[in-house]
This record gives C-alpha cells, structure tokens and sequence, in this order.
C-alpha cells in the first residue's frame, strides 16, 4: 500500500435532484413517489445493470447491510415509505429515490477519486436530465427540499483514516481548520471527535455559488491539508516506537487469535493493524480488501454470513474466526 | 412570486387591505410598495396612518415602515400548503414553487448558508441559458438589420421577446 493509501479509504459524489412540479418526498402522496421509482428504473436500466429495493419490502436484515456498505442512508431506510434505490451490480453506483429529494445520484470509489467520480455521476445525471425534467431555477440551481443542498446540489466527501489526529488529540484543531475552508468532518461510524476505527468522512458544505469543479478543488485542498497533518502525527507517535510496536502487535494478536470478537474490539483491533500497513509492521496485501473487511464485520453483514437465527455470542465467535482467516490471508507481521 | 402589481419584480411585501368586511391581499415588490397609496378614507392603513399621525401627510413613509416586516404575515404555498412558519421551524421547503413563494424568506436563508445566491454550476440537459441565448439572438438580429432581412428580424423578434418574457417568470 502507499502512503495516501493509509489515510483515504474511499470517495463519494453526491448530486440531489428532484422532479418539476411535484412536492418533495416528505409531501409526496404514495402514486406520485412510486411512479418516480418506476421511472427511474427504467431510465437506468439500459444504462447498467441495477437492482432495485424498495424500502417498503426489503427485510430489516438486507437494508441494515445496505446501510452498513454505506449505499442507502439512515433516513431511507426508517423514515422514507416510498423510499428506494438502485444499486449497480459493481456497488459503485446508488441512486437513493423519494429520501430527503426525490433523486439522490451517488458514485462510491476506492480512494482518493473524486474526478473520477464526479464524472460516472455526470454521466448518470446527463442521462435522468435528458428523461426527467428536474426542478431548476436560473438563480437558485437546483431546487432541492433543504436550502442546504441548493445549486450544484452536490456533495463530495472522503472517507478517511486519521488514527494519529485522533490519538494525539489533534483532530479537533483540524476540524476547526478544515472548517474554515467550508467542509464539514464527521464520524463515519458514531459521531464527534472518537469516531470508531478512527474513519471520519469530510464534505463541502456549499453547493451554491460554486461551480462542481470548484467544490472538487476545496475538497482536494482539503484532503492534502488533512492528510499532511495525519502524517505528521504519525511521526509524533513513533516518539516511543517501542510502545507503539507493542501496541499494534498486540492489536495483531488479538485479532488473529481471540475466541470472541464484538463490532467495537474488531474495529479497534484492525485500525491498529492498518496503522501497522503503514509502518511497514505488518504487511497487508490490498487496502481495497482491507476496507471490506471493516464492512464485514458489522453486526448486519456478520448476521448474513452466519444466519439469520444467532446469537450475539455466537455472532462474535464467528466474527472472530473471520477476522482471524482474512487477516491471515491478507497480510503478514514483519516486525520481529 | 412576481408583483401583483406591476408583475415584473419580484415581490417582498404582502399587504393586507380592508374594504369593509372585504379583505384583499397584495404582493408587492419593493417598488411598487413604496408607492402604494391605498384609497383614501376606505382602508385600514389610511385609519392606521391617521390614527398614527393625526395627519395623512405622513402616510407614504409610515407605510414603507410597514412594507419593510413582510415576514410578519404567514405565507402559504399554494401548491403543497407549507406555510411560512414550517419552512422557518424546519429548515425545509415543501415544493418547487416554494421557492418563488417563501422567496424573501429563503434568500435570507441561503445567503447566510452558502455566502451566495447565485447559481454558478451546470443547467440541466436541455434547460436553456438565458443570458447566452440572449446574447446570441441578439446577435442574429443585428445581423439580420444589417441584411435587411425583414422576415428574419421579425422571427428574432418574436423569439428575444418569448426569451425575456420566460426570463421575468424565472423559468429555465
């Protein structure tokens, strides 16, 4: 893995649109919010494979792994009756319909790939646009329910790794920073400054006034300057390298050998082993893999691979025998 | 939402008017509320005035006083019924015209949120850019006075007006 491979886990591009002349999902009577999934089925469709899942029939299992893959939002799943989304068969495209506007266009990438994914998202909302006529105003963009998302309706955001920010005390002064700049950081799993396995997702919060091209150059500012202080914290914490070795060999240890593993332990255990990628402590074969792991893990995804009638202990046995096995396959401890 | 009055500017004001037991409402723009005289000795602004000033004098800057607290009143859209005081309690508008409705409210809003109002990104495939097409048959049509091409002027004629008649509704 490289160095920025450490820090950024992944990409989200983000467009909000709704349809002219009907009134937003949280007014939007049941035919109208239907006829939009069905209309922007069939527009996607020639596009590329998708499947679609209606939140009014989707068990609470398979939405919560949608939820914990990052491709349907909280609010889809529990609070939009006539919500639904596609999903790309490669998962890199979702397109949430009727949650807090009636579209919600989403290209997810590996890394740092915001060009990238801002062009997929394009071309995915050249197609909408040329077969639904959006809601637009000259002045104010697109009109979108909540003032905030007005304009590009655009939001681009990085899932990061920032474990030295966060264990030197450093991530709030760096929030406060990159909040200066108009972005937004916030914890992908639980919120505030502990975020779980140390992965925070920073966005841009303007979306009027600026052209998509200049929300995608404040949020690379953004991630450079982020990612220049996170390495430098990482320097600090090699002050006692000793310790620090111990500390991820025995992160290392637990994950390969315990009987029992909760979702919080599995997630502390692995930050630590990605932290040892990035020492060169341990080896770790393919980041992207890595990220998956972390997917894996979480208390839906886990129910999947085991059935659906476990229990919480027997759920954390077998986390534990999965988070050891990948780990054994996918890296190695070097340090002695 | 445009003046109810001269129907060009968009309006900042709702006037409240009593004719007896008949209640009107206007929607003025700024303009056109600076310069509105309700009839004399028929409407409560002018019993208002009077009883304010004791004198009709005064009239026109008091009633720019209360022009300028349009928020005071509740607006409803009339398209999906969100009033006023649910777009400031949540933060959410419930439509497309809610937009043209709570205008001066949201513009306040947005303003504070994104340090802008203007929208400065891509346009929908197919939606036109006024200024650029403006500018365009306008260019065609000075090509076309150049020519002599009077059936070509009358064409670019009626096309400029339709463009800049869209424009003051705030289409596309």
């Amino acid at each position: 893995m490289n160095t920025s491979d450490t820090i950024i886990i992944s990409t989200r591009l983000r467009l909000a649109r709704n349809v002219d002349g009907l009134p937003f999902p949280h007014k939007l009577a049941e035919m109208p919010a239907r006829q939009i999934i069905d209309k922007v089925e069939s527009v996607l469709s020639p596009v590329d494979k998708f499947t679609r899942y209606d939140m009014s029939g989707i068990s609470s299992l398979d939405g919560t792994i949608l939820q914990e893959k990052h491709l349907i939002s909280p609010d889809l799943l529990e609070d939009s009756p006539f919500g639904a989304v596609m999903i790309s068969t490669d998962e890199n495209v979702a397109v949430m319909i009727n949650e807090e506007d009636h579209i919600r266009e989403q290209v997810i990438l590996s890394g740092l790939s915001l060009d990238q994914a801002y062009d997929r998202v394009n071309a995915i909302d050249d197609v909408l646009s040329k077969n639904i006529k959006f809601a637009y105003d000259k002045r104010f963009g697109y009109l979108t329910s909540c003032a905030t998302n007005l304009g590009t309706g655009m939001r681009a955001s990085v899932m990061m790794f920032l474990p030295a920010l966060t264990v030197e005390n450093m991530i709030d002064g760096c929030i406060n920073e990159v909040g200066r700049l108009n972005m937004t950081v916030r914890g992908v799993y639980g919120e505030g400054s502990k975020a779980e396995g140390y992965l925070y997702q920073i966005s841009n919060q303007r979306t009027l006034g600026v052209k998509e091209s200049d929300i995608i150059d404040a949020v690379k500012g953004a991630i450079n300057h982020i990612v220049e202080a996170e390495l430098k914290a990482r320097q600090l914490l090699k002050r006692d390298e000793p310790e620090l070795i111990d500390k991820i060999c025995r992160a290392w240890g637990v994950a390969t050998s315990a009987y029992k593993l909760s979702t919080a332990e599995a997630m502390q255990y692995l930050a630590l082993v990605r932290l040892g990628g990035y020492y060169g402590y341990i080896d770790i074969s393919d980041g992207v893999e890595f990220q998956k792991l972390i997917t894996s893990v979480q208390p839906a995804n886990m129910q999947r691979l085991g059935g659906n009638n476990m229990s919480a202990n027997e759920r954390d046995i077998l986390r534990a025998r999965h988070v050891s096995a990948v780990l054994n396959d996918m890296c190695k401890k070097t340090v002695k | 939402m445009k003046c109810t009055n001269c129907g060009l500017r968009d309006a900042t004001t709702e006037v409240v008017v009593r004719h007896g037991n008949h209640v009107e409402k206007k929607y003025l723009c700024g303009d056109c509320a600076k310069n509105y005289r309700p009839d004399v000795g028929m409407d409560s602004f002018d019993v208002l005035n009077k009883l304010i000033n004791g004198s009709p004098m005064g009239l026109l800057s008091n009633l720019s006083n209360l022009f300028d607290t349009p928020t005071a009143r509740t607006l409803v859209c009339p398209d999906c019924k969100t009033t006023s005081e649910e777009f400031l309690k949540t933060g959410f508008v419930g439509c497309p015209r809610c937009y043209e409705v709570f205008e001066p409210l949201i513009e306040q809003t947005v303003k504070r949120l994104q340090q802008s109002d203007r929208h400065i990104g891509k346009i929908p495939v197919g939606a036109v850019d006024v200024a650029t097409e403006e500018a365009r048959l306008k260019g065609e049509l000075q090509a076309a006075v150049d020519n002599g091409d009077y059936v070509r002027i009358g064409e670019l004629s009626a096309m400029l007006k339709k463009l800049v008649g869209n424009k003051r509704e705030g289409g596309n």
